[in-house]
């Protein structure tokens, strides 16, 4: 299993970096949001446990790990949060540059 | 004395800071500004008193070589403390410090009077003194350079003071450039010093010399200490910032640049000598630098016809040969170090306050323009006349001790010979100089006939030329003061604390005829020759050497800096991608450096799923992760923008199903309302940008991937090829290489989950309860994205905000069809079930928040879902009934209550337990009759400050990006209207 995750991990990063080097800034951050997909999914199967049943004290069997799957949890909604951001500030950038083509933004030009 | 509290030794430090504020406050407030600028500095200047009297009270106990100190742990997991300390050496400046800054203060409230914003000087001037005496009482390095470094920073501020001023600017700027540059050095010092001897204080530092000695780190620990100190003190050839930092006002330069702030790099180098000192590099490297800058500066003052320039040389020449005493391992030197920092304190001090004086006065300091103004200025020619004795070093002034005590040190017959044979008569040299400098001060301005007919002045007020008089006087009395023995035994005391051994020290001025008085006599002839012949002499110094050439130099290393700023701004090529793709390269790179190009992993170590085709929760996996990467391969090229965002949507829902068979069910659920709240606000976003950008972007999509160039394309696919390859292979190692089975954390959660958190769902109890700090920043955070969008896009609210005030209620009130977002017609077959929406999806929240301890969900899920019911009113009853019909829905109201929430709580347990977010049972507590598993705990409310913090922030969000302000046809009508 661990090599097909890997292999997810690596394709939807490298899809995301991909989207994320377009021009058109919707596409961008699209980009970004599936990398952050990549992220949570490497980390949530970091876990010690290859469980069979949820992390409840509840169940008998072997629990997956819950550790990293609190922190996925966090990360998850600041990955939103970090979209929104980014929507708003591209929100700017087109109002600004008046274009939704990242190479027009120019403002870094020396 | 003994029964002293440790602590006490803060009251001086806290008495000046105490002054700076109520500086920094008398520009605010009407009734302290009413007072005066001239009246409060009286009151200001009672604190330095204050603590000037304290640390004078320690002094008996000092003379009986007690020491004092006092520390408090900073960081004690780095052994870092803040600490002071106070021996006789310490306590010199320290009195210097103070007395000085008693009368600048009070002389700078004349020198401003009738000037309201002279706060902003007297603040930073305190603030300065602050520093100055934190330096001079720090315990140990580090709290030594955190007060050194402010001192650099106040110098700025103060030097600049008159910030229109180009020149003030650009001296400023010098003086820190060349003094912060020294300071990281001395950082770098003093680490190695504390790292060697094992403790940052001085204690320890001063007790282990010879192991700083006899490290191989020494050469280092030297140069990197000697060089910051030599900055500071203006040694040669780093002198150059002095001279530019008299654009300060004279104030400042009296107490910075002659008293203070430039002896800090003396008091650094005299600190150290006990445990850095007494080697041969410390010798020769002190002695050489001390000499060339004794000479330098006392040719340089010759020279000059502006009054504070001279002094500023005269200063450099002075501080040359206290650096140079440093360097020397005879007692003589440490005897005539303490004198000559006391003397020059003295003397120089009054010397810049007198020439503040004539400046103020006559408006100018130029020795050309002026002359003959003892008859106008009685008292300030008086003082003037002591202070330029006691630096000419002539009898009986305190000054002729100095050089003699000086003189005695330099012919000591432990010496080298080149040395030895040179030192003496170097000394004179300087010394005659300095003398001649001494009598064109006083010949030029106050004698003589006037040279220009409009610079007559007349006498200041009395309390400015008192000011300079009290240390003038100083310096003729301290020989006769009723206790020569207790002064004589307190600069003994600091002597010895410099050298490390005892010192004797006599304030006798007559020791009968010896070497020393007839060197002393020689140089006061050479002098006399000099000023007699002073208009030849600085004749040909001004044609011969017309400059040093280091300034040249200064301002060379200064183009050159900005030359690679500029070389290395213009790489900057502008494209942001360009950016992005540099970095993910450097990524790929430093991977690949580091694993030494191993990049494929040991394959033998996959274990690949048992294809069972009966095991439906494998091939399930094997589904979603299928789904995933062709879901974001859609998104990829299918060629609409809102197909793309469908898509993306698609993929995160099946990353839900993956979490979902991990089995993760809590952070399935969250992922599948994220990811729908996600696609709401991208679609937002994408209804928000212009159609004509949209369209633009749209086809700008198409034509990269079927471009006839595929250049750019072919690259972008190859790095991120390489950089999916690297984090494929990173990853199937981290996880092939995880320690199974083997977690220290895990089983501590799942064990502790229910008696500690009264919780089934484990996740669930790490989230709220055992690693609730995390969860309190995440939810700032998230609250901060939440402001922050709403903050960049606040002016585009407001303006909708006034326009859509007017014309649009009128259409939705009462209207069966009302529009929605986007100006889409919505019917009541729409409008009904989404009535009904939202109030289930407070239900459903609230069984979140309350059962999330024991089921899936938590406060998370329930925010996340209550904010896309108003997503979907957002839809279909448009902003402006949404906002009518939902006016608890505020942002910032639900966020503030939420943080308020987490913390009044917080704060409970604490009271309650003794441990910050500690589980609470309030229910239990009180006794409340709830159902069953309903508990009223703290992990419930905090789950409820969750659900707010999270709802507002997203309501924010939703909000400023879902604004009608810019459907397609109003900001199309608008740029019309604007172009």
């Amino acid at each position: 299993m661990e090599l097909l995750t890997a292999l997810t991990v690596g394709l939807l990063f490298a899809i995301g970096i991909f989207q994320m080097l377009r021009r058109n800034i919707i596409r961008s951050t699209i980009g970004l949001i599936i990398l952050a997909n990549a992220v949570n999914l490497f980390l949530l199967s970091t876990g010690a446990y290859d469980g069979t049943v949820a992390a409840y004290t509840t169940t008998t069997g072997q629990r997956s790990d819950a550790l990293p799957q609190a922190l996925v949890l966090t990360a998850i909604v600041i990955s939103m949060g970090g979209t929104a951001f980014v929507l708003s500030m591209l929100y700017i950038i087109s109002s600004r540059y008046e274009t939704a083509d990242m190479d027009d933004v120019q403002g870094l030009k020396h | 004395m003994e029964h002293i509290a440790p602590w006490f030794l803060l009251l001086p430090l806290s008495l000046v800071t105490a002054a700076a504020i109520l500086a920094a406050l008398a520009g605010r407030s009407a009734f302290l500004g009413r007072l005066g600028i001239d009246r409060l500095s009286l009151i200001l200047a009672a604190f330095p008193l204050a603590a000037f009297i304290i640390l004078a009270a320690y002094v008996p106990a000092l003379n009986r070589n007690e020491v004092f100190s006092w520390r408090i742990a900073w960081l004690p997991s780095l052994g870092l403390s803040l600490g002071f300390y106070l021996d006789s050496l310490a306590a010199l400046f320290a009195l210097i410090v103070t007395l000085i800054g008693v009368l600048v203060i009070v002389y700078g409230g004349q020198y401003f009077k009738g000037d309201e914003s002279a706060y902003r000087f007297q603040t930073y001037l305190l603030l300065f003194m602050t520093s100055m005496l934190g330096l001079v009482l720090a315990g140990d390095v580090l709290t030594l350079f955190v007060f050194w470094e402010g001192t650099s920073i106040l110098s700025y501020l103060l030097v600049a003071y008159k910030y229109k001023d180009e020149a003030a600017r650009q001296g400023a700027f010098r003086a820190l450039f060349i003094t912060g540059g020294g300071g990281i050095a001395l950082l770098a010092g003093l680490l190695f010093v504390g790292h060697v001897a094992g403790g940052m204080d001085f204690a320890t530092i001063l007790s282990s010399g010879d192991v700083l000695r006899a490290s191989e780190l020494y050469p280092v620990m030297l140069g990197l200490v000697a060089f910051g100190a030599f900055t500071k003190s203006a040694q040669f050839p780093a002198h150059i910032w002095l001279p530019g930092a008299m654009s300060a006002p004279t104030p400042a330069s009296a107490y910075l640049h002659s008293a203070t702030m430039v002896k800090a790099g003396i008091y650094l180098m005299a600190r150290m000598n006990p445990a850095l000192g007494f080697t041969e590099s410390w010798f020769w490297l002190l002695t050489s630098v001390g000499l060339v800058t004794m000479l330098a500066g006392a040719y340089l003052g010759l020279k000059q016809n502006d009054l504070k320039a001279l002094l500023a040389y005269s200063t450099i020449s002075q501080l040359g040969i206290l650096m140079m005493l440093i360097g020397q391992d005879i007692e003589e030197a440490f005897k005539a170090l303490v004198i000559g920092v006391l003397a020059h304190a003295l003397y120089k001090s009054a010397l810049f306050l007198v020439v503040g004086i004539v400046d103020h006065e006559t408006g100018t300091r130029d020795i050309r323009r002026l002359g003959g103004l003892w008859r106008a200025m009685p008292f300030t020619f008086a003082v003037a006349v002591i202070a330029a004795l006691s630096m000419a070093g002539l009898p009986p002034l305190f000054g002729f001790l100095a050089k003699e005590t000086l003189l005695a040190a330099a012919v000591h017959p432990t010496l080298p010979p080149l040395v030895a044979s040179l030192l003496p008569w170097a000394a004179v040299v300087a010394g005659a100089l300095m003398l001649a400098q001494s009598g064109l001060l006083i010949y030029e301005t106050f004698l003589g006939r006037p040279k220009d007919a409009s610079r007559r002045g007349h006498e200041a007020p009395h309390l400015m030329w008192l000011m300079p008089a009290i240390p003038a006087l100083l310096s003729v009395g301290i020989t006769l003061l009723p206790g020569p023995k207790d002064e004589a035994a307190f600069l003994a005391g600091a002597a010895a604390a410099a050298f490390g051994g005892k010192v004797k020290v006599s304030l006798a001025l007559w020791h009968g005829i010896n070497v020393p008085l007839l060197l002393s006599a020689a140089a006061i002839s050479l002098g006399a020759v000099l000023f007699y012949f002073r208009g030849p002499v600085r004749a040909i110094q001004w044609r011969v050497l017309p400059r040093l050439g280091f300034n040249a130099l200064y301002q060379a290393v200064l183009a050159a800096i900005f030359r690679g700023a500029r070389l290395a701004t213009r790489v900057q090529g502008g494209r942001l991608r360009l950016y992005l793709e540099t970095m993910i390269v450097a990524a790929i790179v430093l991977v690949l450096v580091f694993t030494g190009g191993r990049l494929l992993p040991d394959l033998s170590l996959a274990r690949l799923p048992a294809m069972d085709f009966f095991g439906a929760t494998q091939m399930l996996r094997l589904f979603a992760l299928l789904v995933a990467v062709g879901a974001a391969l859609a998104s990829l090229l299918l060629p609409r923008d809102f197909g793309a965002i469908l898509a993306l949507s698609t993929s995160g829902l099946s990353m839900a199903l993956l979490f979902a068979l991990e089995p993760a069910p809590d952070v399935a659920l969250v992922q599948i309302v994220v990811d729908i709240l996600a696609t709401v606000i991208l679609v937002l976003a994408l209804t928000r940008l212009p159609r004509g950008q949209r369209a633009a972007a749209q086809r700008l999509a198409l034509s990269e991937l079927r471009s006839r160039r595929p250049l750019s394309l072919i690259r972008d696919l190859v790095v991120a090829g390489l950089i999916g390859l690297v984090v494929a292979s990173l990853t199937y190692t981290a996880l092939t290489s995880r320690p199974l089975r083997d977690s220290v954390i895990t089983p501590y959660y799942e064990a502790n989950a229910k008696t500690q958190a009264e919780a089934t769902d484990v996740v669930g109890a790490i989230v709220v309860d055992f690693r609730q700090l995390d969860t309190v920043i995440e939810i700032v955070v998230f609250s901060a994205a939440g402001l922050g969008a709403y903050m960049l896009l606040r002016p585009a609210a407001l303006r909708a905000g006034e326009r859509g005030g007017r014309g649009r209620r009128a259409v939705v009130n009462g209207s069966p069809v009302t529009k929605g977002i986007a100006g889409a017609e919505t019917s009541a077959f729409v409008r009904l079930p989404a009535l009904a929406t939202l109030p289930i999806a407070m239900l459903i929240a609230a069984t979140h928040m309350i059962y999330g301890h024991q089921q899936p969900g938590d406060g998370f899920t329930a925010g996340v879902i209550i904010a896309l019911a108003v997503a979907l009113w957002y839809v279909v009853f448009g902003y402006e009934e949404t906002r009518r019909r939902l006016p608890w829905l505020r942002g910032f109201r639900l966020i503030g209550m939420g943080v308020i929430i987490v913390f009044v709580v917080g704060a409970i347990t604490y009271a309650l337990t003794g441990f910050f977010f500690a589980h609470v049972n309030f229910g239990e507590m009180i006794g409340l009759p709830l159902p069953y598993g309903f508990d009223f705990s703290s992990s419930f409310l905090f789950e409820v400050a969750i659900c707010l913090t999270v709802l507002g922030s997203a309501a924010l969000i939703i909000n400023t990006l879902g604004h009608p302000d810019d459907t397609d046809e109003e900001t199309d009508a608008q740029s019309i209207v604007e172009a």
